[in-house]
């Protein structure tokens, strides 16, 4: 039982790495650039939250809509400011760029809110679910991050497969000069990656601090990191790959946890993760790139 | 319909093209022929506003687009086929098709319908990934993808690369139709023979300078133009 247990820990904070790891994923695949402060943006989704049901008392469905709308903004705006002037720079500019917003987001969080930690209210309101009398319990928060996952990645699938704006999304990561040729806004179809990737990551941050409620500054980058690692582990770029590597990820990270020791598994965690690219250095379903002359 | 007036374009340091100035004129055929590296498809990219020229001006039917982006010239209605067809290899055939008509998705349904009936062995691989097909075929979805947007003005770049001489004789086919049907054409080609064949006018290019130009007919049958193109 308490192995079923740890398999459903897994596969709950597998999830929440795995709406993360869209955001970078998409916003990758799209810009061909990785956001490190994907991860801040879900501290901040996740402060949002707290400070409408703790200052303003709403309910949480109305705190998690306000928090994906601000992160929305924030994802266009940071896109804006940092990100777009670069956009013919080298890919190295634009990584030490990211690493400044991230830095930059955290100390601005600090400014407002304070080092000490919040402790951050569950959104999720009905009871755990008790089965096998009580010898195997699967919390509330488990239930509703795991339906929202399977949720988020129909949708985004259906998305990019279905919608106007989601092939043209397809197209621009394909080859930008050739969707540019076919109409394609480049720069809006950037914009908006990066305003659902930030939605998302609200989305996360809410479900992150529901089942670990410490709410820190630097509660973004952890998961961030580990979320980036998913990706790339899934084979960055790839939406099911995303999904796959965060599960996986947080499935590792639980039976370490579990079975070899705590202190150990996120080091445990990147060494699976380094095997996995040395063997497939595209990662589990990434694409073979093929480079071209 | 299309005059591009003495535009300069550098990569980086590289002086590419040199006061170049073409015209086209509605329902023409214009050639531009070059060895490799003569400045062809830059000239073309430059139109398209993939890259910007120094200085000059390119107009559009009586319009300024020097600074037009890119992206907003499909309305305009010009379409760009561009070197090495830069098809989506990931999507399908038919998702391929409906980014042409991304500025005009009302048409979509319509336009298939068109570019299946013009090509047909598109219609057999429709759900296809493009990436499956064959040179020629990908070739008929750069220039199907190209027809979803009904352009005025149709500029193909180098389109019977790598192509079998059957194929590069359909390419030539439907280029003539398209003409027929009156879109204007303005096309790149390294197949100096051909090109010229099928060309009301046509400029050589060497070196991003414009050599000669004249009448497709005529330049076919210059000494200069036959030694170093022709084979002659």
């Amino acid at each position: 039982m308490t192995f079923i247990s740890n398999l459903i820990n897994g596969i709950s904070l597998g999830s929440v790495y795995a709406i993360i790891a869209l955001g970078y994923t998409m916003v990758y695949g799209i810009a061909k650039m990785l956001n490190f402060a994907h991860g801040d943006v879900i501290m901040v989704g996740a402060y949002m939250a707290f400070c409408a049901m703790s200052y303003l008392s709403l309910p949480p469905i109305a705190a998690i809509l306000l928090a994906m709308a601000v992160c929305t903004v924030l994802g266009i705006v940071i896109e804006a400011l940092a990100y777009k002037p670069l956009r013919k720079a080298s890919s190295l500019a634009v990584l030490i760029t990211a690493i400044g917003v991230s830095y930059l987001l955290q100390n601005i969080a600090l400014l407002i809110w304070g080092s000490a930690p919040k402790s951050f209210n569950s959104v999720v309101g009905f009871d755990s679910i008790s089965l096998f009398d009580g010898r195997l319990i699967i919390t509330s928060e488990t239930v509703v991050t795991v339906i929202a996952c399977i949720v988020i990645m129909l949708g985004l699938t259906l998305f990019t497969k279905k919608t106007k704006i989601g092939k043209g999304m397809r197209a621009v990561s394909e080859d930008k000069d050739a969707a540019e040729l076919m109409g394609i806004n480049v720069n809006v179809t950037i914009s908006v990656t990066f305003a659902i990737g930030s939605a998302l990551a609200a989305i996360a941050g809410v479900l992150l601090c529901s089942a670990y409620p410490t709410l820190m500054p630097t509660t973004g980058s952890m998961p961030g990191i580990k979320a980036f690692t998913a990706a790339v582990f899934g084979g960055i770029g790839s939406i099911p790959g995303a999904m796959l590597g965060g599960i996986l990820l947080g499935l590792i990270e639980i039976f370490s946890k579990a079975y070899i020791s705590t202190a150990l598994s996120d080091a445990i965690v990147f060494a699976v993760l380094i095997v996995v690219l040395l063997v497939r250095p595209t990662g589990i379903l990434g694409k073979k790139i093929a480079e071209k002359v | 319909m299309l005059k591009v007036d003495n535009i300069n374009v550098f990569y980086g340091p590289i002086h590419t093209l040199r006061d170049i100035s073409i015209e086209v004129g509605a329902g023409e055929i214009v050639a531009l022929i070059g060895a490799n590296g003569a400045g062809k498809t830059t000239t073309l990219r430059t139109i398209s506003g993939l890259l910007r020229s120094k200085t000059g001006s390119i107009t559009f039917m009586g319009q300024d687009i020097s600074h037009t982006p890119p992206h907003k010239l499909v309305s305009r209605g010009i379409a760009h086929v561009p070197e090495g067809r830069h098809i989506f290899l990931q999507m399908t055939v038919q998702e391929n098709l409906e980014m042409g008509a991304y500025t005009d998705a009302a048409y979509t349904k319509e336009g298939l319908e068109d570019v299946y009936r013009r090509f047909p062995r598109l219609m057999h691989r429709k759900n296809q990934i493009a990436g499956t097909l064959s040179g020629g075929e990908q070739q008929m979805l750069a220039i199907g993808r190209a027809l979803m947007s009904r352009p005025k003005l149709m500029m193909l770049d180098e389109p019977s690369m790598g192509l079998s001489p059957i194929l590069v004789q359909q390419v030539f086919d439907i280029i003539k139709e398209m003409h027929a049907a009156g879109t204007t054409i303005l096309l790149v080609e390294q197949n100096a023979e051909m090109a010229l064949e099928i060309a009301d006018r046509a400029y050589v290019l060497e070196s991003g300078v414009i050599k000669l130009s004249g009448a497709g007919s005529e330049l076919a049958q210059s000494d200069e133009i036959k030694k170093a193109y022709l084979g002659g």
